[in-house]
C-alpha cells in the first residue's frame, strides 16, 4: 500500500549492541563448573539473559565469556523433597514458577513475587537464580557507557563519590529481587555449587546491605536450587510500583503470620527494593506478636519499621 | 450540505488498510532500508553541558580498519540546523550535542571509531534551570539572546486593565509543566543517498516531506528537486517530527564525503537526545469573571525552556497566543510568550502541542477560577462556550462548533449533576474542554495539499498524496474519501505517499491539516476523475452529467437503478474508445483564508479519578470524552485516535518526566521513563458529536489532537475535586500529590521538599 524503497543488499549488519564474547554451552553443571573456576571473573553466567544482556550493552559487565546454564536439567525441577520441603531448580523460569500449582496453592507469597517481576516477555525466559542474583540498580550507574562518560566514576564504577547522596561512605543501591523478599519471609535457603563442593546458606546469610556486594556467593560460585519450607502461616506479597508490572517496585512487602483464636503467634515481615538487601522487620514482627493487630500496634509496627530502616526511605 | 443518508462509505467503520502489514511485520519502516554499499553511523556527541570545543583529533578513527568517513565540523563549516544551530557547533550547548560522525562498514565499527575521537573541551560555567537563566545577571548563553530569552511574543486584544477593574471575581495562578519524551514506536532513524551527481535521498521518519527537502536542500546548497525524500511506514509523529534535525544533515554529510549510503539510527538513550519534546515551562495566568459570570479577560504569561537552540520552537508561542481565543467569548486578552535559551538539549513540543501542557493549568486556573464565584465548572462553560457562527477577538470564525454540545453531553453521561461536590473523600470528578485548528496557514503563503488518482481497467485505484501516515491512519482516511466520490471501496484504492519523485505538494501532517486539507485535494482529484467517466456515462445513458449516480462499485443514471452498469466497465469503456481516454484525476486545497484555519473541532472530557491518601497514587476510573469532529469519516478510527490521545494525555498527566540533572536525563530508557500500561487504563466512553463543517471534506475536521487538550485538565481537574487542592505541577506523581495534600494540611514552610523526595526515588 505504501511505495517502498528496494532493499535487500547486506546479509550482515553487525550492530553495536553486545560487545563480543565467546559463548560456551556447558553439557552439565560439573562442566559449567569447571568453567567457571576456570575463567574466575573474565565469565559470566547466562541463564535467562533478561539482566545480564542489558548490563552487558550498557558496558557495566564486558566478560570474555558467557556460560549458558539454563538448559542444564541439574538445574531443573519443582518438587517436594522427602521433609516437606519444597525444592525448586534455580533456572526454572518465573513464568512456571509463578504459575505451578506447587507455589500458587502452597507458597502464595512466592507465587505473587515472581508474577510481579518485569512482563510476560520477561518472566518467560528471566529465572529464579537470575532473579535472587539480580545486580543492585542505581539511576547513576544502570545507564550506557557514554552517558556514564559524562560524570566521574562514582562509588560503584571505581571512583569514590556518591550521585545519590553526597557524602555517603558507602552505595545504597536498591536491591529489586523481589524473589528474595518473599523467600526471606518463608526463612529459604539455598543450595551453592562451586567446583570445590557445595553449601547450603539462609537467605539472611546470602546477602549483604552492600550495594557494591550484595550478596556472599562467591567466586566460580553458583545458585543452583532454592530449598522453600512449608509456610508457618498465611503468607503475602504486596509490590509496590509506579505502574502495574513491568518496573522495580518503590516498596515491596512479604509478611508470613500464622495465628491461632487468641491472636498473631508467629510473623515474619521482610520489605524489598529500599535497600541493598531485603530488610526483615524484628522489632515489627515482635509487636504485632505481642499485641496482636490493632490501629494502635499496626502504627507502632509501622513507627519501629520506620526506625529500623532510618533515614533513606524512597517514599 | 451532505446529508449523511446519501453517504455509503463516510461514516461507516473500515479497518485500516496497511493493519496487516503492521501487525504481521511486513510493513517497512526506515530501519528496513538496507542498500548496497550502505555504511553505519555513530556520532561522537558531547558529554559536557556547555564547553568550548578545543580541538577534534580524528586520526586514530580514520585509521581504524572498515571506517570510510569522519566528519567534523570542517565538513560543514556553513551548515545550520535551524535558525541558530550549527551543525558541529565550536562551543557545544548541551549534553549528547553532536562534535563529529563516522560512518563504517558496520555500526560495531563505527562505534569503535566514534570511542577513537578525542575531543579537547574547555568547560564552561552552564544554566540548566530556565527559571534560573531569566533571573536578571545571569550569564548570557548565547550572543543572539540577551537576557537568555531567544524569543518573545506579546500580544494584546481589548482593554485588559478595564476588564480586570470590571470584574468581580480574579485569580492568579501558576503552573509548570516538566520535560518529556515523545516515546515513538519507532526509533529516530535516517538513511542518506548522497550521489556524486548531487542528489540526495532521505530515508526517514517524517511528517512533512515538503519541509525536510527545503531544510535539507538549504543546508547543501541543493535545489530541492535534487533532494528526494521517502517516507515508509512510520511509527508517530506527534509534531516532534516536522522538522528537520541534527541526525539527517549527519547522515547525509558522511554520505556525500563516503559516496556510500549512511545509515545513522538511534541506539539506547541516543532516542531522548535524538529526540525534541517539552521542555520545563511555567504558565501564569490572571483571569477576571464578571458578576454575571461570565469570562471577561484572560492574561497569559509563559516562559519556556527551549533549551540549548532555537530550532524551530518559535511556533509554541504562536500557537499558544492564538489558543486563548477559542474557547470563551472575551472582551480582553494579553499574551506573553518567551523561549529561554539553557544548557539543556533543544526542545520542541510533545503530544498535544504545547496546548494540552497549557491546558494542565489554564484548564485548573479556570475551574478554580468558577468555583471562586460559586459556580460549578460544567455551568461555567456552558456559560461562556462559543458557539457556531462567533468570530474571535483574534479573527477565527468557527462555521460549525459542536463546543456546548459535547459539554452538555459528557457531563450528563458521566453524571455530573450527581457526582460533582458528592462524592466520596479521595474520589474526584473533573471536566476539560478544548479547541483545535484543523490546518494552519502561516507556514507557508500557501496551505496546500494535492493529489492526484488513476483508475485502473479493471475498477481499482491508485491515490496520491504528499500526506505521511505516521500510524493516524490517514491513507485509510484518504481512499475512504476517494471511494465515496467515485463510488468505489476503500479496499480498491492503493494509497501511494512517501517517495517526492512520484507523490504531490503537501505541506504535511501537522497542525491537524491531514482530513481537512489533503482530504479536500483528494475530494477535488476523485471529482475531476469522476467528471471523466460521468461524461461518458451521460452519453451512455442520455442523461445530464449530474444526473450519473456513482454508488457501490456502480453507475446509473439518477432514479434508474435498474439500468446500472458496472464501474470497471465504464472505465474499461473509457479507456477502449474511439478517443482511448484514460481516466485521471488531479486536484489540490488550499485554505481561501490569508491565514489561519477555516475550522475548528471541539471537545469536552470528564474523568473520575480516585487517590489513594496513602501513597498519592491517582487512579483515573472513568474518561468520558465527547468530540466535534465534524464527521467521523472513519467512527473505528475516530475512536482510536480519542483511545490513544486519553492514554497519552493520562500518561503525561500522571506518569512522564525526563528527570534532568545537571543538563543530563537520569532516566532515558523506556523502563525507567515510565508509561502507564493498558492496567491504568480505563475503558473510554466515546461519544461523537457532528457538526457537519461546511468546509471540511464531507463535513469532517481534524481529530488528531482535538481529544489530548481536554485530557491532562480533566484529570488535574478530577484530583484537586478528589484531595481539596489542586497539584499544580505535571506530571501529578504520587510525590507531587501527597506534598499537595501535606501543604494543605499544614502552611508551606520553607523549602519545598521535593527536591529531597526526588533524591530518594532516584535510588532506584
Amino acid at each position: 500500500m505504501l511505495y517502498c524503497a528496494p532493499t535487500g543488499g547486506f546479509p550482515q549488519d553487525r550492530r553495536v549492541q553486545l560487545p563480543a564474547f565467546e559463548y560456551l554451552r556447558p553439557q552439565s553443571l560439573a562442566q559449567a563448573l569447571d568453567w567457571l573456576a576456570m575463567y574466575g571473573t573474565r565469565a559470566a553466567v547466562l541463564a535467562g539473559g533478561t539482566d545480564l544482556l542489558l548490563a552487558m550493552r550498557q558496558r557495566l559487565v564486558v566478560p570474555e565469556v558467557v556460560i549458558g546454564i539454563g538448559d542444564l536439567p541439574e538445574l531443573r525441577g519443582v518438587a517436594f523433597d522427602g521433609e516437606g520441603v519444597l525444592h525448586l531448580g534455580a533456572a526454572e523460569t518465573l513464568t512456571t514458577l509463578a504459575g505451578h500449582p506447587l507455589l500458587r496453592v502452597g507458597q502464595p507469597a512466592l507465587a505473587a513475587a515472581l508474577q510481579s517481576v518485569g512482563s510476560r516477555h520477561v518472566r518467560n525466559v528471566a529465572t529464579l537464580g537470575g532473579n535472587l542474583n539480580l545486580p543492585t540498580r542505581c539511576w547513576y550507574t544502570n545507564q550506557s557507557e557514554t552517558w556514564r562518560q559524562a560524570r566521574v566514576p562514582c562509588l560503584k564504577t571505581g571512583g569514590d563519590i556518591c550521585f545519590v547522596i553526597p557524602g555517603a561512605r558507602e552505595c545504597f543501591a536498591l536491591n529489586g529481587a523481589d524473589g528474595a523478599v518473599a523467600l526471606l519471609a518463608l526463612d529459604a535457603r539455598l543450595e551453592l555449587a562451586s567446583a570445590g563442593g557445595r553449601r547450603e546458606v539462609s537467605i539472611a546469610g546470602f546477602y549483604r546491605n552492600d550495594g557494591l556486594a550484595p550478596t556472599t556467593l562467591a567466586a566460580g560460585e553458583l545458585v543452583t536450587a532454592v530449598r522453600v519450607p512449608a509456610a508457618a502461616g498465611r503468607s503475602t506479597f504486596i509490590k509496590i510500583a509506579p505502574r502495574t508490572g513491568l518496573d522495580y517496585g518503590l516498596g515491596t512487602i512479604a509478611a508470613v503470620v500464622a495465628g491461632d483464636d487468641d491472636g498473631i503467634t508467629a510473623a515474619r515481615l521482610v520489605l524489598g527494593s529500599i535497600a541493598s538487601w531485603p530488610v526483615r522487620l524484628h522489632e515489627a514482627e515482635r509487636i504485632v506478636v505481642a499485641g496482636g493487630l490493632t490501629p494502635a500496634t499496626i502504627e507502632a509496627a509501622a513507627q519501629a519499621a520506620r526506625a529500623d530502616l532510618g533515614e533513606l526511605t524512597n517514599l | 450540505m451532505v446529508r449523511k443518508a446519501d453517504l455509503t462509505v463516510v461514516g461507516r467503520d473500515q479497518p485500516r488498510l496497511d493493519g496487516a502489514a503492521r501487525l504481521t511485520g511486513r510493513a517497512e519502516f526506515t530501519d528496513d532500508v538496507r542498500l548496497p554499499g550502505m555504511l553505519h553511523a555513530k556520532v561522537v556527541r558531547s558529554p559536557l553541558p556547555r564547553a568550548r570545543v578545543v580541538n577534534v583529533d580524528t586520526s586514530a578513527a580514520r585509521r581504524l580498519p572498515g571506517v570510510r568517513a569522519v566528519v567534523t565540523r570542517e565538513d560543514a563549516p556553513q551548515l545550520a540546523v535551524g535558525l541558530h544551530q550549527p551543525l558541529f557547533d565550536t562551543t557545544v550547548n548541551y549534553i549528547g550535542q553532536e562534535v563529529a560522525a563516522v560512518a563504517a562498514l558496520d555500526e560495531a565499527t563505527a562505534a569503535e571509531a566514534a570511542a577513537l575521537v578525542r575531543v579537547e573541551y574547555e568547560p564552561l560555567p552552564a544554566i540548566t534551570d530556565f527559571e534560573a537563566a531569566l533571573v536578571e545577571g545571569a550569564a548570557q548563553l548565547h550572543p543572539k539572546a540577551p537576557g537568555n530569552v531567544a524569543w518573545e511574543l506579546a500580544e494584546v486584544h481589548g482593554d485588559p486593565e478595564r476588564a480586570f477593574a470590571e470584574s468581580a471575581f480574579q485569580r492568579e495562578d501558576v503552573y509548570y509543566t516538566n520535560p518529556s519524551h515523545n516515546c515513538y514506536a519507532e526509533f529516530h532513524v535516517a538513511v542518506a543517498d548522497y550521489t556524486a551527481g548531487g542528489r540526495l535521498t532521505v530515508w526517514t521518519p517524517s511528517q512533512s516531506a515538503l519541509l525536510f527537502q527545503k531544510a535539507l536542500a538549504a543546508g547543501f546548497g541543493l535545489s530541492e528537486g535534487q533532494v528526494r525524500m521517502m517516507t515508509l511506514h512510520t511509527g508517530g509523529g506527534f509534531t516532534g517530527r516536522s522538522a528537520v534535525r541534527p541526525h539527517h544533515f549527519v547522515a547525509a554529510l558522511l554520505s556525500r564525503k563516503a559516496g556510500r549510503p549512511v545509515k545513522l539510527r538511534a541506539v539506547a538513550d541516543e532516542e531522548f537526545i535524538m529526540c525534541r519534546a517539552g521542555g520545563r515551562s511555567r504558565y501564569r495566568f490572571r483571569s477576571g469573571l464578571g458578576a454575571d459570570g461570565r469570562l471577561k479577560v484572560v492574561e497569559a504569561d509563559l516562559a519556556f525552556d527551549s533549551g540549548a537552540y532555537v530550532e524551530s520552537q518559535m511556533i509554541l508561542t504562536t500557537l499558544t497566543k492564538s489558543y486563548l481565543h477559542l474557547l470563551y467569548r472575551l472582551e480582553a486578552t494579553r499574551y506573553r510568550g518567551r523561549l529561554v535559551c539553557t544548557n539543556n538539549l533543544p526542545y520542541y513540543f510533545h503530544h498535544g502541542g504545547g496546548l494540552a501542557q497549557m491546558q494542565f493549568g489554564w484548564g485548573q486556573h479556570l475551574d478554580a477560577l468558577a468555583r471562586d464565584a460559586g459556580l460549578d465548572p460544567v455551568e461555567f462553560h456552558l456559560l461562556n462556550a462559543v458557539g457556531k457562527g462567533h468570530t474571535t477577538m483574534s479573527g477565527a470564525h468557527f462555521a460549525s462548533c459542536g463546543l456546548a454540545e459535547c459539554i452538555t453531553k459528557a457531563a450528563r453521561q458521566a453524571g455530573w449533576g450527581r457526582k460533582y461536590g458528592r462524592l466520596p473523600k479521595y474520589r474526584g470528578i473533573g471536566i476539560g474542554i478544548g479547541a483545535m485548528a484543523s490546518g494552519a496557514k502561516g507556514v507557508f503563503r500557501h496551505d496546500t495539499s494535492a493529489a492526484f488518482i488513476k483508475i485502473a481497467e479493471d475498477g481499482t485505484m491508485s491515490l496520491f498524496t504528499g500526506l505521511p501516515d505516521m500510524g493516524q491512519s490517514s491513507h485509510t482516511a484518504m481512499a475512504i474519501i476517494a471511494a465515496e466520490v467515485l463510488g468505489a471501496r476503500p479496499v480498491d484504492i492503493t494509497v501511494i505517499s512517501g517517495d517526492t519523485d512520484v507523490a504531490p505538494l503537501d505541506v504535511g501532517a501537522f497542525s491537524q491539516r491531514g482530513t481537512f486539507n489533503t482530504g479536500n485535494a483528494v475530494i477535488a482529484a476523485a471529482s475531476d476523475a469522476r467528471a471523466q467517466l460521468a461524461k461518458v456515462a451521460a452519453e451512455r445513458f442520455g442523461v445530464k452529467i449530474a444526473q450519473v449516480v456513482f454508488r457501490d462499485r456502480q453507475v446509473w443514471p439518477k432514479g434508474a437503478p435498474g439500468q446500472a452498469i458496472a464501474l470497471k466497465q465504464l472505465v474499461h469503456d473509457t479507456l477502449h474508445s474511439r478517443e482511448g481516454r484514460y481516466v485521471m484525476g488531479r486536484g489540490f486545497y488550499n485554505s481561501p483564508k490569508a491565514s489561519g484555519t477555516m475550522a475548528y473541532s471541539f471537545g469536552a472530557q470528564v474523568a473520575e479519578v480516585s487517590v489513594d491518601p496513602e501513597t498519592g497514587v491517582v487512579t483515573v476510573e472513568r474518561v468520558v470524552a465527547a468530540h466535534d469532529v465534524g464527521r467521523a469519516l472513519n467512527p473505528r478510527i475516530v475512536e482510536g485516535q480519542i483511545d490513544g490521545q486519553v492514554f497519552s494525555g493520562l500518561s503525561q498527566a500522571l506518569y512522564e518526566e525526563v528527570l534532568m540533572e545537571d543538563g543530563q536525563a537520569l532516566n532515558p530508557s523506556r523502563l525507567d521513563y515510565r508509561l502507564p500500561r493498558s492496567f491504568e487504563m480505563p475503558a473510554v466512553e466515546h461519544i461523537i458529536v457532528e457538526s457537519n463543517d461546511p468546509y471540511g471534506p464531507f463535513g469532517a475536521k481534524e481529530v488528531g489532537e482535538g481529544p489530548i487538550v481536554c485530557t491532562m485538565q480533566a484529570i488535574a481537574n478530577a484530583v484537586a475535586h478528589a484531595i481539596g487542592v489542586p497539584v499544580t505541577e505535571m506530571p501529578m506523581t504520587p510525590s507531587r500529590v501527597l506534598r499537595a495534600m501535606a501543604e494543605r494540611r499544614e502552611p508551606p514552610a520553607g523549602d519545598p521538599p521535593l527536591r529531597h523526595l526526588l533524591r530518594g526515588r532516584r535510588l532506584r
